[in-house]
């Protein structure tokens, strides 16, 4: 079990009075007194026993009955007991205190939860908004915030005439939207100017692949100071997920990180199925496993065109979208779909593998090594590649766990952290893979770990096609389990099936109560779903924990006083997508 | 008296046909380097107006002339004009005084392939080239924008780094030469080409006409992932049109000339073509060397600006300066 319980931090329980275990099975936590909580986190931090030095998460949930209002919820990571911990601590006075302090990594998370749930956080040093405008007034994610907004902007139609009927039903009051003057004092806020220009990328430029709004102080050429706006891309997520069906956010997960949309599928639908206590069969497990590793070699494909791209060699990114093309033809032959594809289903996936699908499968890793060597060979002992980035935004041991760094970017600066092989879920666990490690930590151990991870990924794939060409006959949905909706065959045949199909598509799993805490190993980091069930079929709460929000964050630290030559390539090499920071 | 007149006018055709034939070259230049980036990058490229795209530059001319020409308020206009044009006639310019074969008796006339030929040829090619340097800084003041001002700030570091290197990489010709005639040069070469003993000049030139033409190694000045398109950012239509044709075709296609000039033995070469063989013999040198270039642009990333300057006043202007020592050594012992 990779939850923290009473057992592993009881040498140390007696010193914080307030200090309660509760043991639950999905998910063990433990609840401390707001004054203590500055201490407590310190101590299991600096503990040589314990070292939960790796910052994980940070959310807030909002119970209106209760007393205090909002509960705040940490997830950190023990280096040495290779365990996680939750912990939580009522907000009195809607205030929490800061742990800017102790993890740099909670800079933006508390920042969130101001912008979400309006908490004071003490002693943080610049709490804005994260993703809203300055001086718009409400906190969306607060139970009390209709899903539909607040209507309190007038906005006349220009084509209607006062006094005239109205054509349709044009609404007069809108939700708010930002004006020049709440972007112009939201960028005040953000940043002073020192040094001589202010240079503004975004929120529409071609270097920032998306809708990332970056600020650069500039002297001369060099940055001094940065900041980032994020929140161009905000769809308000997880307020979406407390108004869906389990099921029916499925297709929202796919929206997120869309370069990957069957990693971030998998991720929520594991996290749902632990707290649904639903087992899906082998054979979706092993399609599950080998698609994610298609669409993980499939986002690495774009992510390194678009660095290259970046970089100037403009060749490259039309060699790995050939590669990449054929990834999303053999996704769209098997899912339907190319890009969100919402192929996996609760207990399963939507359909069976279809007929030759394992065939183009290996032919494409049979066709693939030799493409990755001409990818290589172009680059990795290119000079110029060199010299742009080598030594550019090296991460530190220590940064990885301050600011929470996942994925490839942790493990480029040799933390083997990958949720693969700390929490297997699927068929992780059956399947021989190696995770490639940094040493350095600069822009070219990412280059170099990503580019071995395409290659471990393709060895994932190659033992998938082999398991799965041994259970051609086996059913890839577990319909036998109530909470799993039935096929469209069995939905025909047997009124069983169509009533079962009724009560889920209308009344949603309703889902034991309980909490749960899953995550995934995302091509960006760390993806984790924290769910709060409350034994209806829509989820109390859902958080998601967003590798590449927590990876952009350390993105102005290492930019100060390096050249905008360099934004490029460290955007590049941390490779954020804004659907999933800005969610 | 009539005679000046005569020569005048001589020249005046001479020089509508060069810049007419410079027009049409550089729009086929583009032709020819969008096929090229299209086959190194496994696409066939402009496929569909004419044969095998051979109408796309006319298709692409009528476009950018009759596309809105928007001039962004708060500009100077003044510059923000002149910027266009002073990044395009001096590279134009340049052709006056390059030779593109000898003199051909055609008709009882005698036909010189080439406007002029000065005595300081050479200098008045690197003091044209100098100038347009002028145009890409105007374009990024006057465009009063940040993204057009850092690009044409950092093409002014690049130019100012590689223009001495160049200047000195061609010292080593002209000494064997012995004249600053781009045509005097060139028959100076008719045994051995001075590409033996000047092979280091040679790679100054190189990398001296990449980085004066902006193409990828050091295209800093318009990384289009920093800073969008970097000193044009602002222009549109035509105005816009002109930067990339001066930069990217006229001046690398007339350097490429030069440095063929230089070191190749201009249109020498065995007469196995018959009469047009000197012709036949400096455009495919001419061709073999825009193609180096189109080769190097469409598979390298590109240098940071201050590795780029790095380079030039490090490694580019010593080594420039080793090869006059070189060519002096060499005029010494074999005269």
């Amino acid at each position: 079990m990779l939850w923290t319980k009473q057992d592993d931090i009881a040498f140390i329980g007696d010193n914080f009075e307030s200090l309660k275990f509760v043991d639950n099975e999905k998910l063990p936590y433990f609840e401390i007194n707001q004054n203590e909580l500055l201490p407590f986190l310190k101590e299991i931090k600096e503990n040589p026993n314990l070292q939960f030095k790796m910052f994980i998460d940070f959310t807030v949930a909002d119970y209106p009955l209760h007393k205090p209002r909002f509960q705040g919820v940490y997830f950190l990571y023990s280096l040495i007991l290779k365990k996680r911990i939750c912990i939580k601590t009522w907000a009195e006075n809607e205030r929490l205190p800061s742990l800017t302090g102790l993890w740099k990594g909670a800079k933006w998370a508390e920042r969130e939860a101001y912008d979400m749930f309006g908490i004071q956080f003490e002693g943080h040093e610049n709490l804005v908004r994260m993703f809203m405008w300055e001086s718009y007034q409400y906190y969306p994610l607060r139970k009390d915030f209709p899903i539909e907004g607040i209507k309190d902007t007038y906005l006349p139609s220009l084509n209607e005439k006062p006094g005239s009927m109205p054509s349709h039903d044009y609404e007069e009051y809108h939700t708010a939207i930002p004006t020049m003057e709440d972007l112009e004092e939201t960028e005040k806020k953000r940043i002073q100017k020192k040094a001589q220009i202010v240079l503004n990328w975004g929120p529409l430029h071609p270097g920032t692949h998306g809708t990332i709004w970056f600020l650069f102080d500039l002297e001369g050429e060099k940055v001094q100071n940065c900041d980032i706006i994020l929140g161009q891309l905000h769809r308000g997520v997880e307020k979406i997920a407390e108004n869906v069906t389990y099921t029916q956010f499925i297709p929202y997960t796919d929206r997120m990180d869309y370069i990957s949309a069957i990693c971030s599928n998998v991720a929520y639908v594991n996290a749902v199925e632990k707290l649904l206590n639903v087992e899906p069969t082998e054979k979706a497990k092993w399609i599950r496993t080998m698609l994610c590793e298609l669409q993980r070699i499939n986002s690495h494909l774009l992510w390194l065109g678009t660095y290259a791209l970046d970089l100037g060699a403009l060749t490259i990114f039309l060699y790995t979208f050939r590669e990449r093309e054929k990834i999303m033809d053999i996704i769209e032959g098997i899912a339907g779909i190319r890009l969100n594809s919402s192929y996996i289903r609760i207990g399963g996936v939507r359909l069976d593998l279809p007929e030759g699908a394992l065939d183009v499968i290996n032919h494409f890793i049979k066709d693939f090594p030799t493409k990755l060597e001409e990818y290589e060979t172009i680059l990795t002992k290119n000079r110029v590649w060199l010299k742009r980035n080598v030594g550019v935004g090296i991460i530190e041991e220590e940064d990885v766990y301050n600011y929470g760094l996942t994925g490839a970017v942790a493990r480029a600066s040799g933390v083997a952290y990958d949720i693969r092989m700390i929490q297997p879920t699927d068929k992780y666990d059956e399947v021989d893979f190696e995770i490639p490690l940094g040493t350095v930590g600069d822009s070219y151990d990412r280059y170099l770990v990503r580019m071995e991870e395409m290659r471990q990924s393709l060895n994932i794939v190659k033992q998938c096609v082999e398991k799965l060409e041994k259970l051609k006959d086996d059913k890839h949905i577990a319909t036998d389990n109530p909470y799993v909706l039935p096929t469209l065959d069995e939905t025909f045949i047997s009124i069983e099936s169509m009533v079962k199909d009724f009560n889920l598509r209308i009344y949603g799993e309703q889902a034991p109560e309980g909490e749960i805490y899953l995550s995934g190993e995302n091509p960006r980091g760390e993806l984790g779903f924290y769910i709060i069930s409350k034994g209806e079929g829509r989820p109390y709460r859902t958080r998601i924990r967003s590798g590449a929000f927590y990876n952009l964050q350390i993105f102005p630290e290492l930019i100060k006083g390096r050249t905008i030559a360099d934004a490029v390539v460290l955007l590049g090499s941390l490779d954020p997508v804004v659907g999933e920071t800005d969610r | 008296m009539e005679e000046l007149i005569l020569t005048s006018i001589a020249i005046g055709i001479k020089s509508v046909i060069f810049i007419i034939g410079m027009f049409l070259l550089a729009a086929y230049l583009t032709w020819i380097e969008r096929k090229f980036a299209g086959h190194v990058q496994q696409r066939p490229g402009p496929l569909h107006v004419g044969w095998h795209g051979l109408l796309q530059p006319i298709a692409d001319a009528l476009k950018v002339l009759t596309k809105e020409d928007i001039v962004p308020s708060g500009v100077d206009k003044v510059l923000f004009y002149l910027a266009s044009l002073l990044a395009f006639v001096p590279a134009i310019m340049i052709l006056a005084v390059v030779p593109f074969g000898q003199p051909v008796n055609l008709f009882g006339f005698e036909i010189k392939p080439y406007i002029t030929d000065l005595n300081v040829g050479l200098i008045l090619a690197l003091a044209f080239g100098s100038i347009s340097i002028y145009g890409v800084i105007f374009a990024g003041w006057a465009s009063n924008s940040k993204y057009p001002m850092i690009g044409g700030l950092r093409k002014a570091a690049v130019l100012i780094g590689y223009e001495v290197a160049l200047g000195f990489a061609m010292v080593g010709p002209i000494m064997q030469a012995g004249t600053f005639s781009l045509k005097g040069i060139v028959e100076a070469q008719q045994g051995l080409w001075f590409i033996i003993p000047n092979i280091l000049g040679f790679v100054v030139i190189l990398f001296a006409i990449l980085a004066e033409t902006g193409r990828t190694p050091f295209d800093v000045q318009e990384a289009e992932a920093e800073l969008v398109s970097g000193y044009n950012t602002e222009y549109s239509a035509m105005k816009f049109g002109l930067f990339p044709l001066a930069e990217w075709y006229i001046a690398t296609f007339v350097l490429s000339a030069i440095a063929v000039i230089l070191f190749f033995g201009g249109w020498n070469g065995p007469h196995i073509f018959g009469p047009i063989s000197p012709f036949v013999w400096f455009f495919l040198k001419l061709a073999m060397m825009f193609m180096f270039f189109l080769w190097v642009h469409w598979t390298l990333p590109r240098y940071r600006v201050d590795q780029i300057t790095e380079l030039a006043w490090k490694v580019m202007l010593p080594l420039s300066l080793l090869n006059i020592l070189v060519v002096a050594i060499w005029i010494m012992i074999f005269g």
